[in-house]
């Protein structure tokens, strides 16, 4: 485990690395719920027209 | 959807190449970067400041294009896609602004001097920042879509002066920038102009711009469906 941590404080860039990939990770989750979300209400309007 | 796994994956490869590859002097393996001079550790911010920048450009161009389009068939619809357009081009404007800063720190020694490159971005800034502001004061859907229209148009015509023209005629720090050597006025040789990348560097960095782009279409048609679709609720439920 220490050799780990001695790893890591060597290449601290492994670090940044990670955090980008969990904001990355964030953002696109983030959209993938928006978008489906937005889905539903496209499939709601269009049936809602179609009662009409 | 196949094509975002697909986007998930290219930008997590190009986020872990583009980050935690090394830069030696002489490149033997596939994951190594050749040392740029000049630019040394630095080069690894290429793979996320020009995307960006690049994505600034793109992001007004749609937006111009459809503020011509409302200008002409009147469809509210095209100003939202506009609108999405310019705002996620200012975001893209902000954050090639803030990288460059950063990277301007290492490379030039201060996050802001001043340099041409840096000050047209800076008036881009304004300029498009003006046309929110003119947005929210109009209250009438069709007045303030026209003008913003028109607004749009005007302010994309000043886009490729301040992004490619105005940074390349003047003396500056930033790569393409004119420079004085020995005396004589010369267009500096840069490494992003040059492409001093060798294969594998170029290869992810054409991945980065590939990635980036179909996020931000993707980040375009949320923005302007989200927008429709709350203006077609909104007018529902005024009306009954």
């Amino acid at each position: 485990m220490e050799g780990f941590y001695k790893f890591l404080s060597n290449n601290s860039i492994f670090i940044v690395t990670f955090i980008v990939l969990i904001v990355w990770a964030g953002v696109f989750f983030y959209l993938n719920s928006i978008d489906k979300r937005i889905r539903q209400i496209e499939k709601e309007n269009k049936g809602e027209r179609n009662e009409k | 959807m196949i094509w975002k796994t697909f986007l998930f994956l290219l930008l997590c490869f190009v986020s872990i190449a583009g980050i935690s590859f090394p830069i030696v002097e002489n490149p033997v393996h596939w994951y190594q970067y050749p040392m740029i001079k000049g630019l040394e550790e630095n080069a690894k911010i290429i793979f996320f400041h020009v995307p960006t920048a690049w994505l600034t450009v793109v992001a007004f161009f749609m937006s111009t294009v459809y503020s011509i389009q409302y200008l002409r068939k009147k469809n509210l619809d095209d100003d939202a896609k506009s609108y999405t357009a310019a705002q996620l081009g200012i975001i893209f404007c902000i954050l090639a602004t803030v990288t460059g800063a950063i990277w301007a720190k290492f490379a030039w020694g201060s996050y802001w001097s001043w340099d041409p490159r840096q000050t047209s971005i800076f008036a881009l800034l304004l300029i498009y920042g003006a046309w929110f502001a003119l947005r929210s004061s109009i209250e009438s859907e069709e007045k303030r879509a026209s003008l913003s229209s028109v607004y749009s148009i005007i302010a994309f015509l000043t886009v490729p002066f301040f992004i490619f023209i105005m940074p390349r005629i003047m003396l500056g720090l930033h790569p393409g920038a004119e420079s004085i050597e020995d005396g004589k006025v010369v267009q500096s040789a840069s490494p992003v102009v040059d492409f001093k990348m060798n294969g594998n560097m170029l290869l992810i960095f054409f991945l980065s711009l590939i990635a980036f782009t179909i996020l931000y279409f993707w980040m375009w048609r949320v923005g302007y469906k989200s927008l429709i679709y709350r203006d077609k609720i909104l007018k529902q439920s005024s009306r009954g």
